[in-house]
């Protein structure tokens, strides 16, 4: 259940990558529409922040090709913003929240020039919409994880992008800041933003995205919630985890078979 | 009352020089988690020196410093070839890459010892006290004097103009690399750039600290530092702070006890950041009570 877009924002074509022999992610091709609030669903292991980080040159992909706004990644960063996974830095940094979120200003100011005064207010502006221009003094180690995934969503907010992709950006965060937060990225989305938010939890997903992207090693589904939040599609991607894996090892075996080519 | 002594002057501000320029590198490798490179840098710099210095006839030469720039970045790029590509963990690719460039470094001065008047105990040890003696004498025989302290001082503004230029850059790829390359800086390019700028750093300071007491310039301070403060621009300026005073105190300890003054310097830093170390894990948690309570929030 795959639905492919006219003039999409971001469109990726036969995407395969694999870490050292293995696979992550299979033959994944789909074309996603401006505007909209996209959720990428799977289980643990199922390829959800790869495909993310391939999308943004993190991670080189074994085949396949990846456009954004129709064009090459290196000639629309700017465009495109990035919120990582918490865990992915030490927090122990001396920085304070302020710092980092204007580090988030980087990209468009260039080499040597250093954040001035607009920078900052917009740093600012960024905290307040999560909530935490109180803190914006405060030393990045002395926060909470909620606070810190708070953190890195202002950070991507002040790049100023058209289109955000947040490798889980709710882990740790309580249901009301979760809330506020999504009220927050839908408000963007009509405003023209796209965003794409790896997520964990199925019911909260249904609740506020409005397209869904199901991965489990190969793209399940791709398509507008309301298509394809189907409970067979859902069984397809979360269940018979093992039993799939256990299948496709079987046939490998048995015969030559190539999954790539399928 | 000890009097005023121009040569104790000197030595104290050339190691303070040194010091400081070290720290401020240290910092971000600390930052970095690759404090460790930088000990394995000031090893494989070793086989650059000789070739410079066999290549210039002189350890004066820019040859040296250029031999050993390359080096430098050869070693770290090897380091980060074997833990890659070859999947060997951070700490044995660094044992394996810089025992193997010095060891090439050792033989090369063994093989080329009748050309080259270069001996280990001068690059592994340094002497900061032979300073005053060793004077900048231009053609027309005009006394500019030491100079190390010259090689200091262009060490130190060089360092300080890096730092400065490329701070922001510097501090986003060490806290963030993976962001860094996704608004499209030029992360490895800065971190060779540091790694070049700690090579020619430690050729800088090799002839009056020595190889490997340079290293403890590098990682001592910094970690000092970090157990004082964390942010980033205190923190820059304690490990600066610290510099001077390990010169200060490691001379007179030296002159006291008749020593080696980088060797002084170092004990004295260990010493410091043991004093430190003891002083805040008993130090009693005062902010305990004042937390600011992490509310929800509604738009």
């Amino acid at each position: 259940m795959i639905t492919q877009v006219a003039n999409p924002i971001l469109e990726i074509h036969d995407l395969t990558v694999s870490y050292d022999q293995s696979p992550v992610l299979w033959n994944v091709d789909l074309s996603l529409p401006p505007g909209q609030l996209i959720g990428v669903l799977g289980p643990n292991g199922a390829g959800k922040s790869t495909l993310i980080k391939s999308v943004m040159g993190l991670v080189p992909p074994t085949s396949g090709h990846i456009l954004i706004f129709g064009k090459e990644l290196n000639s629309v960063r700017s465009k495109i913003s990035y919120v990582p996974q918490r865990e992915s830095v030490d927090w122990n940094f001396p920085a304070s929240v302020l710092d980092v979120v204007l580090m988030g200003t980087y990209g468009k100011l260039g080499l040597f020039k250093r954040p001035g005064k607009k920078e900052k207010e917009l740093s600012m502006e960024c905290l307040e919409k999560v909530g935490m221009q109180a803190f914006f003094n405060r030393q990045i180690s002395e926060l909470s994880g909620g606070q810190q995934q708070r953190v890195f969503i202002a950070r991507a907010l002040a790049q100023e992008a058209d289109l955000y992709l947040m490798d889980e950006p709710f882990a740790g965060v309580d249901m009301a800041t979760e809330t506020a937060i999504f009220q927050l990225l839908k408000e963007m989305t009509q405003e023209g933003k796209t965003i794409v938010v790896v997520h964990h939890d199925i019911h909260s997903a249904m609740n506020y995205f409005d397209w869904l992207i199901m991965l489990n090693l190969h793209l399940v589904a791709s398509g507008p919630k309301n298509e394809v939040a189907t409970e067979e599609l859902l069984r397809k991607t979360y269940g018979g985890k093992l039993n799939l894996l256990s299948k496709v090892s079987e046939l490998i075996r048995q015969t030559d078979f190539n999954p790539l080519k399928s | 009352m000890m009097s005023f002594d121009p040569n104790a002057f000197l030595i104290i501000s050339t190691a303070s020089l040194i010091a400081i320029s070290c720290g401020l590198l240290g910092v971000f490798m600390m930052l970095r988690k690759m404090s460790m490179t930088g000990d394995a840098i000031s090893h494989a710099v070793l086989p650059g020196i000789v070739i410079g210095f066999f290549i210039s006839g002189s350890q004066r030469g820019l040859e040296v410093i250029i031999g050993a720039g390359i080096l430098g970045i050869l070693a770290t790029l090897m380091i980060d070839w074997f833990r890659k590509k070859a999947k060997v963990q951070l700490d044995a690719s660094i044992g394996i890459t810089f025992t193997l460039l010095f060891a090439i470094g050792i033989i090369l001065i063994n093989v080329l010892a009748y050309k080259v008047d270069l001996d280990q105990e001068c690059v592994l040890y340094g002497e900061i006290a032979y300073l005053p003696i060793d004077l900048w004498i231009t053609g027309s025989g005009m006394n500019l004097g030491p100079r190390i302290t010259w090689l200091a001082v262009l060490n130190l503004i060089l360092v300080l103009g890096f730092i400065v230029s490329l701070f922001k850059e510097l501090s986003l790829t060490s806290f963030d690399e993976g962001f860094s390359l996704v608004i499209g800086l030029p992360a490895g390019a800065i971190n060779l750039a540091l790694m070049s700028m700690v090579s020619y750093t430690t050729v800088s300071s090799f002839e009056a600290v020595g190889a490997i007491l340079v290293v403890a310039l590098l990682v001592v301070p910094p970690a000092t530092a970090f157990l004082w403060t964390k942010k980033l621009i205190p923190l820059i300026k304690i490990t600066a702070g610290l510099g001077v005073i390990i010169s200060i105190i490691g001379y007179y300890f030296a002159y006291w006890l008749d020593s080696s003054i980088a060797g002084m310097m170092v004990s004295v830093s260990g010493v410091i950041f043991l004093a430190s170390a003891i002083l805040k894990s008993k130090k009693p948690n005062f902010k305990f009570g004042t937390k600011i309570a992490d509310k929800p929030f509604s738009i």
